[in-house]
């Protein structure tokens, strides 16, 4: 019956009960639409950088890190290769031959590094051939193609078949330059690569700098899902003597983005909840001043102090047990709306997300899980919200209520 | 039997500024079955003494005995329980849960104690039908006259099965015709089952109706009369 005392007491004003309660349903959708546009930017970001820059796993000879070059190569490099048809995890593998150097066009030259890789490969792991937006992917160009990114196209004033002049130093420190043309112009979605790589093929640079076929600095491995990642870079590092590392490891901004994204949402969901807890605070204080004298007279006929605070923690909590779900049912509305209607268009502020390496589109993601640690943190910020106010409850003497009557 | 006695009970508003003597040296004793009027000018002490028999107040000195047990030194834990298990209330507002229909206000105070659902529903159902209104039993409070909504308190106060029932103004605000419905029931609770009211008044109709008027001025007892 106090459970039913508490029902019908959220309806007596039902004005008042139906603002607390839109404002927990807003502010519970607030933070499920926040959390999933973080999931969305910060995995698009994470993604884009995994699938098109630097793979799920590298392998390099242990000496690269303190020097990279072609100093040091990786050891038995077509053992490497052969690694796809050995652990089935593995989706694709390209092997890279990566050198400073210099590219000069008529107008002006740059510092860049020189990708040297075979494209068919390159393709299978990193998805190039699909950023190419002007010209093609190494077929037209028969001789010495390269592929540059529409930044260092535009700082060059160069267009597709123009030529730029490649210079980068061999083993032996000499200085070997060698004529290219441009065979397309690509808009990765990794800043990184738009911003200073380019591409020519592994045979092109091995002539112009003396290297065999089979001398590579970089393998990059790209598996069928990241679940498997740490079991397959453990059976790697059973097979070679190379360094094998994670993307985790080459990049510590993948572990500085989803710990700023977490910070981040873990701050709006605190703000979020603050402010619903003052507002649920708010409201049980003005209910509860408003029944002083019922609440007095309950306690004078005899019902006990625990029942009171029971009471009224009963009133907050099934007030945020309607009004929670409805806000998480327009949570989730919304993501399913975005996400069979093309995604969130920010094309407007496309400029800036690529910048960090993040999408136009959002497609809202947010794991199933979110929603009911969602539902628990409110119904906790309701009962902490409901404290104060049942212990005002609480503290009514009975006799101060029954002089008012 | 004596159900309820006061002994030189005082009680002193401001005792250490400006004390004020609200009720000053009471002795008195109530038997089972009474039914008596406490009446006196507004001021007197009147309320003052009934919440002190009540267990909402504390008194200064003496003593308050209810059913031989001394409520002095009870914490306000075992008041409360002693209220709810001993004491029936009647307010001169009424003051029911408005969001309960009248049989809910009944049974509100038995689920307090505990009682099973089955005697819970013959009780409130008996308690409807002795007070006149079961055809009422479904409504709110808001949809009851005043004189309807003070049998629904008579009845919530008796639902408990006190020792006694303590009714502050209990027709101050009620019309003549209900407060002669209100007195009759009362009345014949009081002598059939033996129940003790006892009120506080201004009420003539009240006071006429009293087997016993005990008359406070300035807290002090001036006249007991049994009739």
């Amino acid at each position: 019956m106090i459970l039913s005392l508490a029902w019908k007491n959220i309806w007596r004003s039902k004005r008042r009960s139906f603002v607390v309660m839109s404002a927990v349903a807003i502010g519970v959708w607030s933070i499920i639409f926040m959390v999933s546009f973080y999931n969305s930017m910060t995995g698009a970001i994470s993604r884009n950088s995994l699938q098109h820059d630097y793979s799920h796993i590298q392998i390099h000879h242990e000496g690269y890190l303190s020097e990279p070059g072609l100093g040091f190569q990786v050891k038995n490099p077509s053992r490497l290769l052969e690694f796809s048809s050995q652990i089935s995890d593995i989706e694709a593998t390209t092997g890279r031959l990566i050198v400073n150097g210099m590219v000069a066009s008529p107008k002006t030259n740059l510092g860049i590094q020189v990708y040297a890789i075979d494209p068919a490969n390159e393709a299978a792991v990193t998805d190039l051939p699909s950023f190419i937006i002007a010209g093609d992917y190494f077929i037209n160009i028969k001789r010495n193609p390269i592929l540059l990114s529409q930044k260092l196209a535009e700082k060059l004033k160069v267009k597709v078949r123009s030529k730029v002049v490649i210079t980068v130093q061999d083993l032996e420190a000499n200085i070997r330059a060698g004529a290219f043309r441009v065979s397309g112009i690509f808009h990765s979605k990794s800043p990184r690569i738009n911003n200073g790589v380019i591409y020519l093929r592994h045979e092109d640079l091995s002539k112009l700098i003396n290297l065999p076929d089979t001398a590579f600095n970089e393998f990059a491995y790209l598996l069928k899902d990241n679940e498997s990642l740490i079991e397959t870079k453990q059976m790697m590092e059973a097979k070679t003597n190379n360094m094998v590392r994670t993307y985790r490891e080459i990049a510590p901004e993948f572990d500085m983005i989803e710990e700023g994204s977490a910070i981040s949402k873990q701050v709006i969901t605190v703000i979020v909840m603050l402010a619903l807890l003052f507002g649920i605070i708010n409201t049980m204080l003005m209910a509860v001043l408003e029944r002083t004298k019922e609440i007095g007279m309950l306690r004078a006929i005899g019902m006990f102090k625990r029942k009171i605070f029971l009471m009224i923690v009963l009133e907050t909590f099934m007030i945020s047990l309607v009004s929670a779900p409805v806000g998480l049912m327009a949570g989730f509305l919304t993501n399913v709306y975005f996400e069979k209607n093309g995604g969130m268009d920010l094309s407007q502020y496309a400029g800036a997300l690529e910048q960090y390496g993040g999408d136009a589109i959002f497609y809202p993601q947010i794991a199933q899980s979110t929603y009911l640690l969602l539902m628990l943190v409110v119904m906790m910020t309701a009962l902490i919200g409901a404290i104060y106010p049942a212990i005002k409850a609480v503290n009514l003497k009975p006799l101060e209520a029954i002089r008012k009557l | 039997m004596k159900v309820i006695e006061l002994k030189n009970l005082s009680k002193i508003y401001n005792p250490e500024t400006i004390p004020v003597r609200a009720i000053n040296d009471v002795t008195l004793s109530v038997k089972e079955g009474e039914f008596t009027a406490i009446v006196g000018p507004s001021g007197c002490g009147k309320t003052t003494l009934l919440n002190m028999i009540g267990g909402l107040d504390i008194s200064s000195e003496g003593s308050v005995e209810v059913g031989g047990v001394s409520i002095q030194d009870m914490n306000e834990s075992q008041l409360t329980a002693f209220r709810l298990q001993h004491i029936g209330f009647v307010f001169q507002a009424y003051n029911l849960i408005p969001v309960f229909t009248a049989k809910e206000n009944i049974e509100f105070i038995m689920v307090l104690q505990n009682m099973d659902a089955k005697t819970m529903q013959e009780r409130s159902d008996d308690l409807l039908d002795r007070m006149g209104i079961k055809n009422q039993k479904n409504r709110r409070p808001s949809e009851l006259s005043g004189g309807q909504q003070q049998r629904v308190a008579v009845a919530r106060a008796l639902a408990a099965r006190p020792k006694f029932v303590l009714a502050d103004e209990p027709t101050a605000n009620l019309d003549s015709g209900s407060t002669e419905d209100l007195l009759d029931i009362m009345a014949k609770l009081n002598k059939e089952e033996k129940i003790t009211f006892i009120f506080s008044t201004h009420d003539q109709r009240v006071i006429d109706r009293a087997k016993r008027v005990i008359t406070l001025e300035d807290g002090v007892i001036i006249s007991d009369e049994h009739r």
